[in-house]
């Protein structure tokens, strides 16, 4: 395999792996608070289920950015994966940070807010969407931000190589 | 941490500084903050306080977890009754906390209860008795024991220290207050001591409070004594002990002026206008459970951490308190006026 190549799997693998263990980790901190409250209060599974899957899909994002570069790069079509130069493949590297950085921290910070969230709707459940979801919603927008940097220069700002 | 042990009353607006999150108890948080919805609302509380007679008072937490049986609802039982609710909220407290060594340190505020109990019947030669609380660290059972074979070695060491401290106070004079003053004191101390070795900011303060507040009902009461003790005051609280020995010599009006600058000043205006009106510490105790209980609200900023899970159980220890004085009072017929000072505005 080309460095190129290398440099490019690497940056894929970045934006689907950090993104990924930042959703982990925020939905794990949005689902302790959310059972904690749910142990007394069932009733609330609706309100707490939409603040615990939030916090997701920053990991869906970096999947997608990985994605998009195998895509580029042909490894689902026929005629195999084509050689890259260095250039590219630092590109294509650089291309992915965005989304893997500001996934990982803005899901972090988003279970947080979340949790924050369901604190708040154990006591005010009508401030449950208002706050609770609305706040973490303004967390994402970095992350939607992040993948969009991402999806511009991967779809847009790079001279992909063609096959055969 | 050093810096918080230092800050003085005037270094902080209302209340001190509590700490940060601290994600390892995002659970017990969120459990916690469920079960505060169910904590009785002041509402219910002055229904209590203004109901004809006792058994309306207890038909009023009919529907709740306080529900007591229509059958028997003697002193005894109800008694009994609030002591298992109590024990219950300190089990699950010790169930939510992931630090085992805070769980002790509250442990050990029974542990100084008993130990109070026994010095005083130890001296006053009456039987030692069996009726100790079992929710300390060093069980009921082993207490009866040591202080039957005088072997205080068996006690952890801030307990054998409190009762040498004790004993000595106590013959000094043979005055029985002295007890009380020396083991507050050794159980100050030691909270004071343990919240810095667990380096937590919340409990320094917590303590630091309970400590300002305990001298401020000692400053009253040798004031409505016009006793001329000065070495009673506790040490480690946020208010300078000169400041409480200055309060004796002050009049009533003007004691109030003396704390102008720290954060308790309406609590000992609205005190001494009370004792001086009234005779009596009443509005004083409620001004002071307010403060305190209005330090524990302050851990609703706390998404994750141990402050809240504290709060609740002190919270919750404080509703089971309200309610059995409440009946009692109820009980015994007394005024209504003297409860609703008791529960304040």
């Amino acid at each position: 395999m080309d460095y190129g190549l290398t440099l490019a799997l690497v940056g894929a693998g970045l934006a689907a792996l950090m993104a990924g263990i930042g959703s982990a980790v925020g939905i794990g901190i949005a689902g302790r608070s959310a059972t904690g409250v749910l142990s007394e209060k069932p009733e609330r599974y609706g309100q707490m289920f939409i603040m615990v899957v939030l916090p997701g899909t920053q990991g869906f994002y970096g999947f997608l950015a990985a994605f998009l570069v195998m895509l580029n790069l042909n490894f689902f079509g026929a005629g195999g994966v084509p050689e890259i130069s260095v250039q590219l493949g630092w590109q294509v590297l650089a291309a992915c940070l965005p989304i893997a950085f500001a996934g990982m921290f803005s899901a972090i910070h988003q279970g947080k807010v979340c949790a924050g969230g369901i604190l708040m709707a154990a006591k005010r459940p009508e401030m449950a969407f208002k706050a609770g979801v609305v706040y973490a919603v303004m967390v994402e927008v970095y992350a939607v931000l992040g993948l969009l940097v991402t999806m511009f220069i991967l779809l847009k700002g790079l001279s992909w190589p063609t096959v055969g | 941490m050093a810096e918080l042990a230092e800050q003085s009353v005037t270094d902080f607006f209302t209340y001190p500084p509590i700490g940060g999150d601290d994600w390892r108890y995002t659970f017990a948080t969120a459990y916690v903050r469920a079960l505060e919805t169910q904590l009785l609302s002041r509402a219910t509380l002055l229904d209590m306080a203004n109901a004809e007679n006792f058994e309306r008072a207890a038909d009023l937490l009919s529907a709740g977890e306080y529900a007591l049986p229509q059958a028997n609802r003697s002193v005894a039982e109800l008694e009994n009754f609030l002591r298992n609710k109590r024990s219950a909220v300190r089990k699950m407290f010790s169930s939510l906390m992931v630090d085992e060594p805070i769980v002790t340190l509250f442990r050990t505020r029974d542990d100084f209860a008993n130990m109070r109990l026994a010095i005083r019947r130890t001296v006053t030669e009456r039987p030692l008795g069996t009726d100790y609380s079992d929710d300390g660290n060093v069980s009921a059972e082993l207490f009866e024991e040591v202080f039957e074979q005088e072997n205080y070695s068996l006690f952890p060491d801030y307990m054998a220290e409190a009762v040498e401290r004790a004993v000595l106070a106590y013959y000094q004079n043979k005055d029985i207050r002295r007890i009380d003053y020396a083991i507050d004191s050794v159980q100050a101390e030691y909270n004071i001591r343990e919240a810095h070795r667990l380096e937590n900011i919340f409990l320094l303060g917590f303590f630091r409070i309970q400590i300002d507040l305990t001298n401020i009902r000692t400053m009253f009461r040798l004031k409505f004594t016009e006793s001329d003790r000065r070495d009673v005051f506790l040490q480690g609280g946020f208010v300078e002990p000169d400041r409480l020995k200055h309060g004796l010599d002050l009049d009533y009006d003007a004691v109030g002026q003396l704390f102008f600058a720290t954060p308790y000043h309406r609590l000992v205006e609205t005190g001494a206008a009370y004792l001086l009106s009234d005779k009596s510490f009443l509005r004083t105790e409620q001004q002071c459970e307010d403060f305190l209980i209005g330090f524990l609200k302050t851990t609703n900023q706390i998404t994750a951490g141990p402050q809240p899970v504290i709060a609740y159980l002190l919270m919750k220890e404080n509703e089971i308190r309200t309610v059995r004085l409440l009946l009692t009072a109820k009980r015994n017929s007394l005024d209504t006026k003297l409860i609703l000072d008791r529960l304040g505005e």
